[in-house]
């Protein structure tokens, strides 16, 4: 590539860029030649923040991208490792761990260094920016219930008795489990008594389920009922593998659970990262991943086909339903809830 | 190579591999274990406090915990072992033209993905598998196997089988013939034959398999995560949760110390056992056994004689089925048309999966890395591995079993606490170029099975040969050469088999050393199940058995997996 170094192309070179050069420090610019390190789950989130993210940029900038894939614990435990030394320049978390991540000075508080952070709702702009929504909510087998379930107390109905899978403790399905029961009987994360009390009435659960896969091979099978699980997967395995599942949408609501974005604290390169978070809060990368895998967008300026948008959660009304919970007393428990969900629910 | 101190040195090369690739990540583990507090970033205290193991040493949760595991690893090795006999005897039997179909069999466990093994195993024993279906047509109640012990067990099993079955496999096949037959002439049946001849020669293969599958079964907790429905508890998941989930390293180091020195002592009482069997090893007169009247010994030997030939087969029979269950599945469901993987029923017949994997340029290259990292631990360990099992099997020095054991420690310590002592040492490990790093690890990882394979292949090689060519002028380098190596090489080739499909899959600790530069198959397809499953994994499954089917018939021309002269 050969450029024509004129007298003029030059001045307005420097002149479009002074803004960028002068008003941002030194790790906040992108140079030709970087490279970012990003830390992702694999299939269809390798491919399509490829499509959306890091091919652009490898365009526009003549960046480098690299992928370390994994699962979230894996990527969880190496940036704990290298707190303020990060081998990745942006990781992707779950809700309660991206929290957990600032706080423990791992990563970074978002920003709007980002230009789409501002079309973010609030709930997805604390602990990173939030880049899906993929709330947690009750899965079941119409076949198996004598009536829809509409409510989280529904568990405790005489003809579910003996057909509840549970989900097991940590993870998003049991954390949502277990706050949504303790706070639809009287309890909350404060007081999460009541919910451990009325889990093991459940007893005896027809399984413990520890993953979606595993959820969809007892339905599979009908080991049981009933569930508690991610509402986007849940669907793809509705729509393709067993219609007689449905995705209950309980009056109390659905528990939130979200991936997040996280920038590493110590990054050299943090500009790009933010390059690359901007692109994955665009709304054809959001719309790519409701298309694909029903993750509902976490940005305010984007519109679905309405037979899509029928089937995530869309609106700031409907946002504003999807049950929050105050995830600093959450993780402070996560040890004493596991040990005791451990020895009182399972086993 | 005789009986004398000196050949313990050639134990050498593994000892210092070991102490300067694993005793770093154990000494983190170790270290770790004795911090008073179980805060993430508490600085770490040099000065040792037992507050972690008392915490565990006094909750009755963590010792049913851990004895459970150990009850549990005892159950598959010895439910292996029964499996493992008919199989090995059958392979042995085998003509040399079937042989490389019979080891693909053998070996299709190990090349499918943990995940869909486990659902093999949930649809052979849910509420409407195979088994409560066929116990239901036999007028039997609808049984409910699925999510207990019995499940975590069986899939243990099917796993783990193949390594036994190999560890007996080299013992059997090198057994002197002539010894079975004279015992023949002189009138005992296959039963008899089987317990006084072929048995006990074969003890010292079934002491490695032992271990073997003990220490594999103990750390386990993939299995018991998948088909357990989490009513299983077992150490290597609260290892994982404690340290993974809750981020509470102490306790996972010290949960896994004591997994460490469980499987430590259950090794020795292998050792001791079986040496206990075997006194001829050592040159020793034989214990006496009181034995039965003869009246009584002839109806016992009548009854064995009737019952051992159909007992035999439907073991056989059973250990195959399951062995060869996990590739009907997996073959399904390489060209379902489903978009998750796990799928129980059949959706629609398509080629989308091999596509998918073929033409992805990173499935390829990330092919390619994991195979340059295979072939090279599979060299390395070899050479460490072979001079060790001959210092552990001739040399004669004090502290033997204890260097032994010391050289099986890495299959001791779960793959999760290597993992989790290697992040300790992230920032060191960072320096090594990514290739050598993940080598050394994978080596360390691989030679304990290598070691354990070929000390029993070692072991029952004929010392009276190699006295005749040194007799009649050989040098030791042309004696190794035209003796020991050819006696070998069945040995040698199965544990390179096992060698390379071990670091080939290797997940549990390269998960944690994986960079940007450098990214192995397995860890790929991992990271992909971690999102979502989809049947790509089968299809490379598929693959891989077709492509290990290829290489044991190339494998089996260059280098005959049993031995040509004994025909």
């Amino acid at each position: 590539m050969t450029i024509s170094l004129t007298r003029r192309g030059l001045l307005a070179t420097a002149t479009l860029a002074a803004p960028a050069i002068w008003g941002r420090d030194a790790v906040a610019q992108i140079r030709r030649g970087d490279e970012l390190t990003v830390g992702i789950w694999g299939g269809a989130q390798e491919r399509i923040t490829r499509q959306y993210c890091a091919q652009p940029l490898e365009r526009q900038h003549g960046v480098k991208i690299n992928y370390i894939l994994g699962g979230t614990p894996e990527r969880r435990a190496r940036a704990y490792a290298e707190r303020g030394r990060p081998s990745f320049d942006l990781l992707y978390l779950n809700i309660f761990e991206s929290r957990q991540a600032v706080r423990d000075g791992v990563t970074m508080a978002p920003s709007a260094n980002v230009p789409n952070f501002e079309n973010l709702y609030p709930l997805a702009r604390i602990g990173g920016y939030g880049v899906a929504f993929n709330p947690v909510t009750i899965v079941y087998d119409r076949r198996m219930v004598a009536a829809p379930m509409t409510s989280w107390k529904d568990f405790w109905r005489d003809d579910l008795k003996g057909k509840v899978i549970w989900p097991t403790y940590p993870g998003a399905q049991g954390t949502a489990g277990l706050l949504m029961t303790a706070k639809v009987w009287g309890g909350s994360e404060n007081d999460i008594d009541p919910a451990f009390r009325k889990i093991a009435e459940l007893k005896p659960f027809a399984a413990i389920q520890g993953s979606q896969d595993q959820l969809y091979g007892m339905f599979d099978q009908q080991v049981g009922a009933a569930s508690v699980e991610f509402g986007s997967f849940t669907r793809t395995y509705a729509e393709t593998r067993n219609p007689n599942i449905v995705i209950a949408e309980p009056t109390e609501g659905q528990a939130v659970a979200a991936n997040f974005a996280c920038i590493p604290t110590g990054t050299r390169n943090q500009a790009l990262a933010e390059a690359f978070v901007n692109l994955h809060l665009s709304p054809e990368c959001q719309q790519a991943y409701a298309e694909q895998t029903y993750y509902s967008p976490t940005i305010r300026n984007i519109t679905l086909p309405p037979e899509l948008a029928a089937k995530l959660i869309m609106g700031e009304e409907a946002v504003s339903k999807l049950i929050d919970f105050d995830w600093d007393v959450v993780i402070r428990n996560q040890a004493r809830w596991s040990s005791r969900f451990t020895r009182e629910i399972a086993g | 190579m005789q009986d004398s101190p000196r050949a313990g040195w050639l134990a050498a090369p593994y000892v210092l591999w070991l102490l300067a690739a694993f005793a770093a990540p154990l000494g983190a583990v170790a270290l770790l274990s004795v911090q008073e507090s179980g805060e993430i970033f508490a600085p770490i205290s040099l000065w040792p406090s037992t507050a972690q193991y008392a915490e565990i040493l006094g909750d009755s949760f963590f010792l049913r915990l851990l004895l459970n595991t150990a009850l549990l690893g005892l159950a598959v090795a010895a439910a292996s072992a029964v499996l493992a006999y008919p199989l090995a005897l059958w392979l042995t039997r085998l003509s040399p033209r079937a042989k490389p179909f019979g080891f693909a069999i053998i070996l299709v466990p190990l090349l499918t993905n943990v995940v869909v093994r486990s659902l093999g195993i949930i649809l052979l024993l849910a509420p409407r598998g195979v088994v409560s279906n066929a116990a239901q047509a036999l007028g039997f109640p609808p049984l409910n196997l699925l999510f207990g012990w019995f499940a975590v067990g069986l899939s243990l099993v099917q796993v783990f089988l193949p390594f036994m079955v190999l560890a007996l496999y080299d013992v059997l096949d090198g057994q002197e013939k002539r010894l079975e037959e004279a015992a023949a002439g002189l009138g005992a049946g296959p039963a008899v034959r089987f317990w006084r001849v072929i048995f006990p020669l074969s003890l010292p293969g079934l002491r490695g398999g032992l271990t073997l599958v003990f220490l594999m079964a103990s750390t386990a907790y993939v299995s018991a995560t998948l088909v357990g429905g989490r009513k299983v508890q077992v150490t290597g998941m609260v290892v994982l949760r404690e340290g993974m989930e809750i981020l509470n390293y102490p306790l996972a180091s010290a949960l896994a110390m004591l997994m460490l020195a469980t499987s430590i002592l259950v090794t020795f009482v292998f050792a001791r056992a079986i040496g206990g069997m075997t006194p001829w090893v050592q040159a020793r007169p034989p214990r006496s056994w009181p034995s039965l009247p003869p009246a009584l010994r002839r109806v016992v030997v009548a009854a064995a004689e009737a019952v051992a030939p159909v007992v035999s087969r439907i073991l056989l029979l059973a250990a195959i089925a399951i062995l060869l269950f996990p590739l009907l599945l997996v073959a399904v469901a390489s060209v379902n048309d489903s978009p998750q993987a796990t799928v129980a029923q059949f959706v629609g017949f398509t080629w989308k999966w091999y596509a998918a994997v073929l033409q992805n340029e990173r499935y390829l290259s990330d092919a390619w890395t994991s195979l340059q990292i295979a072939l090279c631990c599979v060299v390395i360990s070899l050479g460490l591995a072979l001079p060790a099992a001959f210092a552990l099997v001739r040399a004669g020095f004090t502290g033997k079993e204890a260097v032994g054991a010391f050289l099986m420690l890495p299959l001791a310590l779960p793959g999760i606490a290597i993992g989790l002592g290697m992040l300790r040492l992230l920032q060191w490990f960072n320096q090594i170029p990514p290739f050598l790093g993940v080598l050394a690890v994978h080596v360390v990882l691989v030679t304990p099975f290598m070691l354990a394979l070929l000390r029993a292949s070692v072991a029952q090689l004929d010392r009276g040969l190699e006295e005749a060519a040194g007799g009649l002028g050989a040098t030791p380098s042309r004696v190794f050469r035209r003796v020991i190596l050819p006696q070998l090489a069945p040995g040698i080739a199965v544990s390179c088999v096992i060698g390379f499909l071990l670091s080939f899959g290797e997940v549990t600790v390269t998960a944690f050393l994986t960079t940007a530069r450098l990214q192995t198959l397995p860890v790929r397809i991992y990271a992909e199940a971690t999102f979502s499953l989809e049947n790509t994994v089968n299809a490379i499954s598929t693959i891989f058995i077709l492509v290990t089917v290829a290489l044991l018939v190339l494998v089996n021309r260059l280098m005959p997996l049993d031995r040509v002269w004994k025909r």
